[in-house]
């Protein structure tokens, strides 16, 4: 029976403490109590949700519209900060960058993901599996100043590791972070150092989850190999890789912290991002107006790029 | 090569790719402990034949590094706490009792997952303003503990807890809080487990608004600390290095003795 049908007051009314039964509530009181029990199981997220996440999300919209003077002249200037974005050569910029950003990374990640994971599915139960698994997540625990930091280290112009190894095999290396056309993809390449394990690790899940009667059938059918994973494996990785593409798109939108410590936008404005132009315009030039529409245009790619997504990979069997 | 060895070559290959993986983080302890000479030495010094504890001192006593560790555990657990038990009963009333708008209401929250906390940094900073939070715990945490993915994992993790735990112990005279602590809490360990590493994982290495929403060195978090070392330090890497392995070493010693429970908590946390 449903929680609807039992309530303390249906008990009370089905005969019992005498003071109690006197007064039976009526068919409105008893919903009202109802509907005051779950506004106050959801009342404490609700509250937090809505000060701190729907709230600034209209602010944000709200601001946009504004000229917002630091010395306190707020003056409403209606879509004239989207008009100066899009008259600005460097919010262009910064949007090219974003999408080239976002279209290395989101490919690579998942592509090494998918790899990985069938790499352990495998060889599972076997115990380096455990091993080879930690390894390759491990950098996902990483914040991201360390990994910047390092990268940065093992990319450096005269001393970096990866330069002398490549040097050493007799290649002529380009200087990663200080060449505009090698900035954003050094950039994208520590990314996925760092980020791939974890979807390599959601994959892996997702390739547990497939019951063994499907291993089984293939097996009947002769499915082996490349064909196993091409039309049982990967169909079924479906759900799995449409929330991992939005996911991974998201996070690639809003890059910013590795960007900031390994190149701080440069050389010239070469790997200069959506959230770096942000943070700029917002925290060092006080254009808050027009940094809060930036983080608009933000949102907006963010759901172009999940819409797009699910008609692509469709909706019906993720979650 | 038979089938077997062809296998066994391919675990190989495996192991020798997760080593070259964890490269980069040795070069990093590596470059911490040489001394000064030996990072920029050509041919590099890939194994140190000195040990030279000056950098990791040098963070240690010139910045207020171990008070950066503390920031970061009084925001994570702050951030942990508090998301868990708000987190659960919202979670309840979507699962496990029944309201007329309910699957609408949840859309709405879920899909609030989509908007990352970049997207609300000039907002948030003006309301943080206002409420006058910046540079404190509470400007840091408060944004993060209305993230819904908590909500969306402890409900699919309730759904699964069979319906007839709440009925019978409807009968028994349970009120719905009653059945949230006695019969459904004991059952999701795994759950709160998941969500709590989910949560302390990610509010120790937020970076965005957390240097915007802090401006003294001594409120930094670990992540904005390091971050603050590069400004001062543009290329002594020896001091980068030692600041950077200093914020690894908690990881792997976390990693270390709870790795099964992180990889679980994060494909419980994912969505698949």
């Amino acid at each position: 029976m449903s929680w609807r049908a039992r309530t303390v007051w249906d008990r009370v009314r089905a005969g019992a403490p005498a003071e109690a039964s006197a007064r039976v509530p009526s068919r409105g009181l008893r919903r009202l109590l109802r509907a005051g029990e779950v506004v106050l199981f959801l009342a404490p997220f609700a509250a937090f949700w809505l000060l701190f996440r729907l709230g600034p999300v209209l602010y944000g919209v709200g601001i946009s519209l504004y000229r917002w003077d630091p010395l306190g002249d707020v003056q409403f200037v209606g879509v004239s900060n989207y008009l100066r974005l899009a008259a600005d050569r460097r919010f262009w910029n910064a949007l090219r960058n974003t999408l080239a950003f976002a279209a290395l990374t989101v490919p690579g990640i998942l592509a090494l993901g998918v790899g990985l994971a069938l790499t352990l599915f495998t060889y599972r139960g076997r115990p380096a599996t455990r091993w080879v698994e930690a390894a390759f997540f491990f950098p996902y625990l990483l914040n991201v100043s360390v990994v910047g930091l390092v990268w940065r280290w093992l990319l450096d112009p005269d001393f970096g590791a990866v330069l002398l190894a490549l040097r050493s095999l007799g290649l002529r290396p380009p200087v990663f972070l200080n060449e505009p056309a090698w900035a954003l993809p050094s950039i994208a390449f520590a990314t996925a150092w760092w980020l791939a394990g974890y979807r390599m690790v959601i994959f892996r899940a997702a390739l547990e989850d497939i019951p063994e009667e499907i291993f089984d059938a293939a097996k009947v059918d002769g499915a082996t190999g490349w064909r196993l994973l091409r039309s049982v494996l990967l169909p079924l990785l479906k759900p799995a890789a449409l929330f991992a593409l939005v996911l991974t798109g998201i996070s690639g939108f809003i890059v910013f912290g590795q960007v900031l410590i390994m190149t701080a936008g440069g050389p010239g404005r070469a790997s200069e991002v959506l959230a770096l132009y942000l943070y700029r315009f917002g925290f060092e030039y006080l254009e808050m107006g027009q940094a809060a529409a930036v983080g608009v245009v933000i949102f907006a790619l963010i759901l172009s790029l999940t819409l797009l997504s699910f008609r692509w990979l469709g909706y019906g069997s993720a979650g | 090569m038979n089938v077997r060895g062809l296998a066994r070559a391919g675990i190989v290959l495996a192991a020798l790719a997760a080593m070259l993986w964890l490269a980069p983080v040795l070069w990093m302890f590596a470059t911490a402990v040489k001394p000064t000479p030996h990072i920029f030495a050509l041919p590099p010094v890939w194994v140190p034949s000195v040990v030279v504890w000056d950098h990791l001192s040098g963070v240690l006593t010139k910045w207020p590094f171990l008070r950066w560790v503390w920031n970061s555990g009084v925001v994570a657990t702050a951030t942990t706490v508090l998301s868990t038990v708000v987190s659960v009963p919202a979670a309840f009333a979507f699962s496990r009792l029944q309201w007329r708008g309910r699957d609408a209401v949840f859309l709405i929250f879920l899909s609030s997952m989509l908007i990352p906390l970049e997207v609300n940094v000039i907002p948030l900073y003006f309301l943080m303003n206002r409420l006058q939070l910046l540079n404190t715990y509470p400007g840091v945490f408060l944004p993060i503990v209305g993230m819904p993915v908590g909500v969306f994992l402890l409900r699919q993790f309730f759904l699964n807890i069979p319906q007839e735990l709440d009925d019978a112990a409807r009968v028994d005279g349970a009120g719905s809080w009653r059945i949230l602590l006695s019969v459904i809490l004991p059952l999701s360990g795994p759950a709160l487990a998941a969500l709590a590493i989910y949560m302390f994982v990610f509010s120790w290495n937020e970076f965005f608004w957390s240097m915007i929403a802090l401006s003294s060195p001594r409120m930094f978090t670990l992540p904005i600390g390091l971050r603050a070392l590069q400004g001062a330090y543009d290329i002594d890497y020896g001091v980068l290095m030692a600041g950077a392995s200093l914020a690894t070493v908690p990881a792997v010693l976390v990693f270390l003795l709870l790795q099964r429970h992180i990889i679980r908590g994060v494909t419980l946390t994912a969505f698949r």
